[in-house]
């Protein structure tokens, strides 16, 4: 076994908050050796970003105290200062982060940011050396038309392209170790598979050891060579591959693997309904013009977001709407529910159109659709008590008032999971898990027919994921509710849905029964789809590269 | 850019013409009484309100009148009634003093403004930003009034270290023109050293939990670096907006400084008029001034655009 590369032991990290003192890494120890994949796995909270973070010093201020040692080759980096920790910073470990949207400067061209990581650390370099640098480095990591991408804004490249461009900023100066923490989780799962790819890629020809933080396990099973599993702080589970995936022995490991959905595997048996279409959407279109001219804005181009759409959803069924980021399922749903106007076709409720209705005659339709967002964060007034919010609709419609509304809005806080004296509390006060609920209560409030989920899940952690997933279906079960559940993760929506329908540039390229579009897919986007979902067995993962590999 | 630079020229010149006809409209059509008299002045005679009205065309149509009042003012032969001068000789002679004022007073308030705003940011919550604050907070709630007589008072009356008043030119001697500002500048420019350096302040520490600072400490860069390349320069954007709007606004603040002072400039002269009710003058001012304040902020719009690539080929991609 080689020599450790990098090693932590014992590192406690705590910060002073204004609730006290968190304890946000508590006696973590681990080895990281020269060319392997260490995956650090864990939920919102668990430490391992704080991890990351602290091993380049990034969490260093004066509300934080951090305990321990860190060892880079021969030095230590708690107790470095400043000037010796810039010196390993972008030389000798590199860091990509999770947003690549936001962790670009929007104002500097990617090619001068890039260029400017190398000039921290190599005086010598001129500005046009640095440039021709930064140019061999977005070509390396497949960036096409680097020469001409290289004087590019933030803002002109694609999500996909920004996180290549940051991983070729973290590489610029041939680090040793690079860490990544959570890079593919904003990307949509094609663009993942691609940057899964080049990061292994880079680790093979490079023999670049790299630290991945993620709480994806099916990313861990593609990826990783050994791993961390993270709880509250501490490391609950240690191993490789094999040792983590089939025979774990911590049960936090063994909870983390149960909640996991796979793509590959069919949902619990659900009941078949023959019942009447509740909702019939039929040649929708909703087109948003592109307006250019020099004085008067003429339109030269359309945005086709939803480009002729049909499909129909039965009372009390489930249809699951998937498609990657940009390709119109926001605002197909948004049509749907006439908070967008279409620009032609026909949304029949109940057999009856409601494109064209006035505002007042859509009014009272407004209480039988109801839609559940994607972040609990920004989708609740902070301002607001969870009262005010959950009864909010009740109010608007006339429903109840005075202590008759605190009644019932009670009533739904408890038909949530949550309890009636959360009424007067504010949405800070509550986990994300627990928004969510605050967000499916408000939209039960009025007791309506089609509920409207934009990935309800996508924003919390797999085992809050699950409990979210249980609610719904309860719900649906209980009031007889139709859904229309939009995600990204295909995963997901195969666990829930009785029928799925595949979105792709602002169509509907497939659907069709939940289990037949997942095992027997007939479109081609919908098989690459299927192919770029990293399946959370390290066996299968194998088998598949392999077969990749030969194909 | 050059597409986004025709757009807003464009734009601008509608504006101005928008500003034109306002400016007629509120002079010489909404009082609803005879121009020709109001022009006239105090020492109104039958015959002068007769070559007035003559002059000026007030008894044909309004879009005729509203030629003739641009062609006035812009070919330069306004007459002001009571003082018998040529309104925009005067104006052109106060250009000098009025834009010293300004600039000088702008020059001051940027530099200390984002100096002290930047210094607290970075030493947030130390000795150094509170004591800018107080000064920050000191220097919003004077009133320029209070504050322009009691600098005159003890800096030039009790202990004569600047010279009281009148405006010197440049050209004549730099060091007197200095001397001779320095109280003005001061006065005008306090104020916004407070606003500036508090706006900033507040945009530097957001701007600090942005996650490309974080980017570029991971990259190894300086402190010094990340808090200017990248806190410091995000941050100046919205500062440039507000400096567009102050700084059209500042013709206003130049009008008391210029009459405590006796500067000399075209806020004096408009302080004359107005006491005088002397109309022509008057009128001729808010148009330029109109003017100016239009045409600076159509050049704030454009350097903002170059500050922030978001803009400038957002509207590019359109």
């Amino acid at each position: 076994m080689s020599e450790a590369l990098l090693t932590v032991d014992d590192l406690r990290v705590a910060f002073a908050t204004q609730s006290g003192r968190v304890q946000a890494v508590d006696g973590v120890s681990f080895e990281l050796r020269p060319g392997e994949v260490l995956a650090i796995v864990g939920e919102s909270g668990s430490g391992k970003s704080v991890t990351a973070q602290t091993i380049l010093g990034l969490t260093r201020s004066h509300n934080t105290q951090v305990e321990g040692s860190i060892k880079l080759g021969e030095q230590e980096l708690v107790t470095a200062s400043q000037a010796e920790l810039r010196a390993v910073r972008g030389a000798r470990v590199g860091m990509v982060f999770q947003d690549p949207m936001t962790s670009f400067n929007p104002v500097y061209r990617i090619g001068r940011q890039v260029a400017e990581a190398i000039r921290a650390h190599r005086k010598e370099v001129s500005k046009d050396e640095a440039r021709e640098r930064a140019i061999e480095l977005l070509d390396s990591v497949g960036i096409p038309g680097a020469e001409r991408r290289v004087d590019d804004y933030p803002h002109e490249f694609s999500g996909g392209m920004r996180q290549r461009a940051m991983i070729a900023m973290a590489l610029a100066l041939d680090p040793e170790v690079l860490i990544a923490d959570e890079p593919t989780t904003a990307l949509d799962v094609t663009v993942q598979a691609q940057i899964l790819a080049l990061l292994e890629r880079l680790n093979r020809e490079r023999g670049l050891a790299t630290i991945l933080i993620t709480h994806d396990l099916g990313v861990v099973a593609e990826v990783a060579d050994r791993v961390l599993v993270m709880h509250e702080g501490t490391i609950v589970e240690r191993g490789d591959l094999d040792q983590i995936f089939y025979s774990p022995d911590d049960p936090y490991t063994r909870q983390l693997l149960d909640a996991v959905v796979r793509v590959d595997t069919a949902a619990p048996l659900r009941a078949r309904r023959e019942s009447e279409p509740l909702l019939e959407v039929a040649d929708l279109v909703k087109h948003f013009p592109v307006k250019r001219g020099l004085l008067v804005n003429r339109e030269v181009d359309r945005v086709r977001a939803v480009d002729g759409v049909s499909f129909s959803v039965r009372q009390g069924e489930t249809l699951g709407l998937v498609g990657e980021s940009g390709s119109g399922k926001s605002t197909l749903s948004r049509t749907i529910l006439q908070l967008l106007e279409p620009g032609s076709g026909s949304v029949r409720f109940e057999g009856r159109e409601i494109v064209g209705l006035s505002r007042r005659r859509l009014q009272p339709l407004r209480r039988e659709m109801q839609m559940v967002f994607q972040d609990p964060y920004a989708s609740l007034n902070p301002r607001k008590r969870i009262g005010q919010i959950v009864g909010e609709p009740l109010r608007l419609q006339g429903e109840a008032k005075g202590s008759e509304l605190r009644r019932q809005v009670q009533e739904l806080l408890d038909r949530v999971g949550l309890s009636a004296e959360h009424y007067d509390r504010f949405p800070h006060e509550f986990s994300g898990g627990q928004r969510q609920r605050i967000g499916i209560a408000r939209a039960l409030a009025l007791r309506p027919k089609l509920i409207i989920a934009d990935e309800p899940v996508s924003a919390l952690d797999v085992s809050i994921r699950a409990q979210i997933l249980d609610l719904l279906s309860e719900l649906q079960a209980d009031f007889g509710l139709t859904y229309i559940f939009v995600a990204h993760d295909i995963g997901v929506v195969r666990q829930v849905s009785d029928r799925i329908a595949v979105m792709h540039e602002g169509r509907i390229v497939e659907e069709g029964p939940a289990d037949a579009v997942c095992e027997r897919p007939e479109n081609d986007y919908t098989r690459k789809l299927l192919a770029a979902v990293p399946i959370p067995d390290p066996r299968e993962a194998r088998a598949r590269r392999e077969a990749a590999g030969l194909a | 850019m050059a597409r986004f630079v025709v757009r807003r020229l464009f734009g601008m010149v509608a504006v101005l013409f928008a500003v034109s006809v306002l400016t007629f409209l509120i002079f010489n059509v909404i009082p609803n009484s005879d121009p020709a008299l109001r022009m006239a002045g105090k020492n109104a005679t039958p015959t002068l309100v007769h070559n007035i009205t003559e002059e000026w065309g007030f008894d044909e149509s309004l879009p005729q009148q509203y030629v003739t009042m641009m062609g006035k003012i812009f070919s330069g032969d306004v007459i002001s009634y009571e003082g018998r001068e040529n309104v925009d000789e005067r104006i052109v002679e106060g250009i000098p003093a009025t834009f010293s004022l300004c600039l000088g007073a702008a020059v001051i308030w940027m530099f200390f403004g984002i100096l002290f705003g930047y210094l607290s940011a970075v030493r947030a919550g130390g000795l150094l930003d509170r004591v800018l604050t107080i000064v920050a907070v000191t220097g919003i709630s004077i009133p320029v009034f209070w504050l322009a007589a009691i600098l005159l008072n003890y800096l030039t009356y009790q202990t004569e270290i600047f010279p009281s008043g009148g405006y010197v030119e440049f050209g004549e001697s730099p060091l007197e023109w200095v001397e001779h500002l320095i109280l003005p500048w001061v006065t005008m420019a306090i104020v916004y050293v407070g606003i500036y350096s508090r706006v900033l302040r507040s945009n530097m520490l957001d701007a600090m939990n942005e996650d490309y600072v974080r980017t570029a400490r991971a990259k190894g860069l300086s402190e010094r670096r990340v808090m200017t390349r990248h806190v410091l320069r995000n941050s100046l954007i919205p500062i440039v907006t507000l400096f567009g709007l102050d700084f059209g606004a500042l013709i206003g603040g130049a009008i008391a400084v210029e009459a405590v002072f006796s500067l000399n400039g075209i806020g004096q002269y408009a302080y004359e008029s107005l006491i005088n009710t002397d109309l022509p003058p008057i009128m001729a001012i808010v148009l330029f001034g109109a003017f100016f304040i239009v045409l600076f902020n159509a050049f704030v719009d454009i350097a903002y655009a170059w500050l922030d690539p978001r803009i400038r080929l957002g509207e590019e991609a359109r």
